[in-house]
């Protein structure tokens, strides 16, 4: 690897950073507090599809594992427990095995916030909100030429029948599912229903979204991608949406679980996976699963990626254009 | 061979649904749910049609052995273009079809890669730039000093692209050939 100066992007950076003061401005004026946390912990939330990076506190003879994390999650949600109310961190996560491109940074700039007594649907509001604000600040030549007065809404369920013409029997049936998938000519010998599942969505259904002069929301995953969201009554579902501009997935929300027995069952699960995967094999927080048994209060929060926000409202094809100092392999 | 697609790189060629594709773009993509994607643009050596396909970073692809050889362009008709192989003098012929376009600008004489599947010729690796002289260009209208404003102009092979205001009859002009775009102009 390389480290790169990119000392023409300067312009293209400060305006990234505009568009990260005018995110803050936002949220602080809704009231959310701004919190700062820690980039390395010793333990973390076992999540299967991605890879983390491990690094080593030293003391003399003493030697402890420490982890860069994914996402703030687990401090934020502590907190929430603790009381905090709505609340936000803005900076730095990290995932490893996640090549530079396009769309990925193993080191990026994420937007985490929570609001509490409410759902997803209450976030998609807020958030569209301040998608608007965003456009009205960003200098018009910047403006983004689609139209925030609303969102496109699609249930999962809806959009894989529509685009990839899988009806919602085959959608939830693992067996039919792959069936059909074989039928649709992708290879489904030796892989799992998530494996081919997120092959078709990004190959049908993701090209479609945010592509039809709104902003999409796609909402209601299968349950095998609810993560930390809370299920739905029909129990096939979770309360969770990922919104898209221009075919670019920006941000992914919950409702969240606060069930702490059915999230250390998911834990579990996922620490499996992370095992079988030959993934890095770091502790699970277990402090987490105990913040829950305090009681997080009902509460829905949503993650942002922002250089791939800021590089939509900005007009780029790729958020290194956004960068004065990149590291390249 | 088979790899992994997500070892896949720009230039491989793969067999895919019985047709020989070559890698034009090669993204490794982790969508945060299920499996970790490498999202892909193909282009058929055949057809020249691009495609957009993602593959499971861990799905094997059968990549195929192609051969790029150095050779010289002939003449076309038609149908093909043709071309030398200076080493032996065997002569090979590629269809128009898979060069989508390039052959306007190619200059009889020129030496170009060729690629080369079990001695068949497949297609022909475009140049990143080529050199062609302005053999027909209008007399810019005076007063216009728009500096993005731009005017067609004929090359010698007889393609027509558009250029910057400036450019003469007799100029040589850098071409991308696989857009027509202008890139600039030679120094005298």
């Amino acid at each position: 690897m390389k480290i790169k100066v990119n000392f023409s992007n300067l312009k293209n950076h400060q305006n990234f950073l505009f568009i990260i003061r005018l995110i803050e401005e936002f949220l602080q004026k809704k009231g959310y507090l701004k919190i700062d946390l820690p980039v390395l912990s010793p333990s973390l939330i076992p999540e299967s599809y991605l890879e983390v990076f491990e690094t080593e506190f030293r003391y003399f003879d003493k030697r402890e594992k420490l982890y860069l994390t994914p996402s703030p999650e687990l401090f934020l949600k502590r907190l929430l427990v603790e009381g905090v109310g709505s609340c936000y961190y803005l900076g730095k996560s990290f995932r490893n095995s996640d090549p530079p491109s396009s769309l990925h940074s193993f080191e990026f700039t994420m937007l985490e916030f929570y609001k509490v007594k409410a759902n997803y649907m209450d976030i998609a509001n807020e958030l569209l909100e301040m998608l608007r604000y965003l456009n009205e600040k960003v200098k018009s030549d910047f403006a983004l030429k689609i139209n925030l007065n609303k969102w496109e809404k699609i249930s999962v369920v809806e959009a894989f029948e529509k685009y990839a013409d899988i009806f919602e029997k085959e959608l939830f049936d693992h067996q039919l599912f792959l069936q059909k998938a074989r039928k649709k000519g992708y290879q489904v010998e030796k892989f799992s229903y998530e494996e081919v599942w997120s092959q078709i969505y990004v190959s049908e259904i993701e090209p479609h979204l945010g592509k039809n002069g709104y902003p999409t929301l796609i909402y209601d995953y299968p349950k095998e991608f609810a993560a930390l969201a809370k299920l739905n009554p029909d129990g096939k579902t979770a309360q969770r949406f990922e919104f898209y501009i221009n075919g670019i997935e920006l941000g992914d929300c919950y409702t969240e679980l606060a069930d702490w027995k059915e999230q250390e069952e998911r834990f579990l699960k996922e620490d499996k996976q992370r095992k079988k995967l030959g993934k890095i094999n770091h502790p699970i927080d277990k402090g987490f699963i105990q913040a829950l048994k305090y009681g997080l209060p009902p509460c829905a929060g949503i993650a942002i990626g922002v250089e791939r926000l800021a590089m939509v409202f900005l007009g780029f094809d790729s958020i290194d254009k956004l960068k004065v100092i990149d590291i390249i392999l | 061979m088979k790899i992994n697609a997500g070892n896949l790189k720009k230039g491989d060629f793969i067999l895919y649904q019985n047709e020989i594709w070559q890698v034009q773009k090669a993204e490794f993509y982790a969508p945060g749910k299920g499996a970790a994607l490498m999202k892909t643009k193909i282009w058929n050596v055949k057809t020249g049609k691009n495609i957009d396909i993602t593959f499971k970073s861990g799905e094997e692809v059968e990549i195929v052995e192609v051969e790029s050889r150095l050779m010289v362009f002939l003449y076309k008709d038609n149908e093909n273009l043709y071309f030398m192989d200076e080493k032996t003098f065997n002569q090979y012929s590629v269809p128009l079809t898979a060069v989508s376009g390039l052959e306007k600008y190619l200059k009889e004489g020129e030496k170009l890669y060729v690629y080369i599947f079990n001695d068949v010729p497949l297609s022909v690796r475009p140049p990143l730039s080529v050199r062609l002289k302005v053999v027909k260009a209008e007399e810019a209208v005076k007063g216009d000093t728009v500096s993005s404003a731009k005017k067609p102009v004929t090359l010698e092979t007889g393609a027509v692209i558009m250029a910057p205001l400036f450019i003469k009859e007799g100029d040589i002009v850098i071409v991308n050939p696989e857009t027509g775009e202008y890139t600039g102009r030679e120094g005298k």
